[in-house]
């Protein structure tokens, strides 16, 4: 069931549940590989940046957030430190792709348990659940700049 | 051999990373790849190198316990490992995993193992070969053990609680955060189910990470000896359980204690504080060290 989640996201998930975990991991690798080009180019500019280190998490991440005046959709970029895990920052290019172009409360509806349906049950761990948190920080990114919006008007 | 390894009390159980790229076509070595980040493998590995999961090839996934001696038959059958393989460990963090791995192979009385000083990081670092192409070694046969040695090596609550009633030597290698009973989960890692905080009674504070250089590497002999022989004053003979949350950082200890200084009897309590801080009625000390 992926009706609640952005269209861009639901496709992904729907590919990755038609797959058999063997190919989940090569997808997740090739999307890991794509984490690096998530990061704020040169010339962009963000309504938010939020870069921190939190106990959670093993290295530095950094949420960027840029939202369409007009539109209102909402392009995230992340940065990762090199200690990230790999299926976090396969997570990161997944959820940069998935929801962009979605309004910052779309993203803050977005539920977690998709999460399993792109990763698989072989790689569903305690250990693993860093996953969860870059959703966890663009959702409290977008949190913020609805917030600012709403004291604007 | 180097001069590091030379002065340890088991040379023999460490390689460093010329001598392995230098036996990467070994037939007589199997070089296993045993991590925390379960994609790490996949993002590039050894050549030759196969993985073993601390969880989906180790352990027994319906109770808390490792496999049966059948069990890890099937695993080194699958892996390409004979009783006469020499297996080489490397992983992540430091070597947490290879380390558990390493244990968990010596369980089972594979007594031909050897870990990468410094694991994957430093391999990286230095520039040596590294591949995506997984290895499909042939299958062997592997005879399925008599016995699982938990015995020797492995301590359970029971032993674990004798020991802190009998004030025989007990590390806590987890973090002075966690030893104190200040927090309930390792710093930088998600909660995993702990409902108490605190030490074993009577437990002694050595963080696993005294024991590793910044590169992951091992520290040298006299550095390990001042920590665990002169500060902690373990004995010859004495008999040692480390333990830390799931097994894997006392591990790391145990290969320290057992290869590096030459404990004779050194066991992993592999329940660790995820048993131990939800056991009813546990015994369970807070604050700094006993003196």
């Amino acid at each position: 069931m992926t009706s609640s989640l952005p269209p861009s996201l639901a496709d992904i998930v729907d590919f990755f549940d038609a797959l058999p975990d063997d190919e989940k991991r090569e997808n997740l690798i090739v999307y890991a590989d794509q984490s690096s080009s998530c990061g704020p180019q040169a010339s962009e500019v963000f309504d938010l940046e939020d870069v921190r280190k939190d106990e959670e998490c093993t290295d530095k991440v950094g949420v960027f957030l840029r939202v369409d005046p007009v539109t209102r959709q909402s392009h995230f970029r992340v940065t990762l430190g090199p200690h990230v895990q790999t299926l976090t920052r396969a997570m990161t290019a997944i959820l940069c792709k998935g929801l962009d172009g979605a309004k910052p409360e779309t993203v803050l509806d977005v539920p977690q348990d998709f999460v399993p349906r792109i990763v698989g049950g072989q790689l569903v761990r305690l250990r693993s659940q860093t996953v969860y948190y870059i959703l966890t920080r663009m959702k409290s990114v977008a949190k913020v700049w609805l917030n600012r919006e709403r004291q604007q008007m | 051999m180097t001069s590091k390894f030379s002065a340890y009390a088991h040379p023999e159980a460490l390689v460093d990373g010329p001598w392995l790229q230098a036996h990467l076509d070994d037939p007589t070595i199997r070089i296993v790849e045993s991590n925390e980040d379960v994609l790490l493998y996949d993002t590039g590995h050894l050549p030759g190198a196969v993985q073993i999961d601390w969880r989906g090839d180790l352990q027994d996934n319906t109770e808390r316990d490792y496999i049966s001696p059948a069990g890890f038959s099937e695993v080194c059958a699958r892996y390409g490992i004979t009783p006469e393989t020499t297996v080489v460990f490397y992983g992540d963090k430091s070597n947490w995993w290879a380390a558990y791995a390493l244990w968990a192979f010596r369980l089972f009385g594979h007594t031909r193992v050897r870990l990468l000083d410094g694991g994957s990081a430093k391999w990286k670092a230095e520039g040596r070969p590294i591949t995506r192409e997984k290895s499909k070694p042939a299958r062997t046969v592997y005879p399925v053990p008599a016995v699982r040695h938990d015995a020797e090596i492995r301590a359970f609550f029971d032993d674990t609680l004798a020991h802190s009633r009998s004030h025989q030597p007990l590390i806590d290698v987890r973090s002075p955060g966690e030893y104190r009973g200040e927090i309930t989960h390792m710093p930088e890692y998600p909660q995993e189910g702990v409902l108490r905080g605190g030490h074993v009674p009577g437990a002694r504070s050595v963080p696993w990470k005294l024991a590793a250089n910044d590169d992951g590497t091992f520290k040298s002999f006299d550095e390990l000896r001042a920590i665990y022989s002169e500060s902690l004053g373990l004995k010859p003979g004495d008999d040692i359980i480390a333990y830390c949350r799931i097994g894997e950082r006392s591990s790391h200890t145990w290969f320290v204690l057992t290869y590096l200084l030459g404990y004779s009897r050194v066991r992993n309590y592999d329940g660790s504080w995820t048993e131990w801080g939800n056991r009813v009625r546990a015994p369970i000390a807070k604050g700094e060290q006993p003196r």
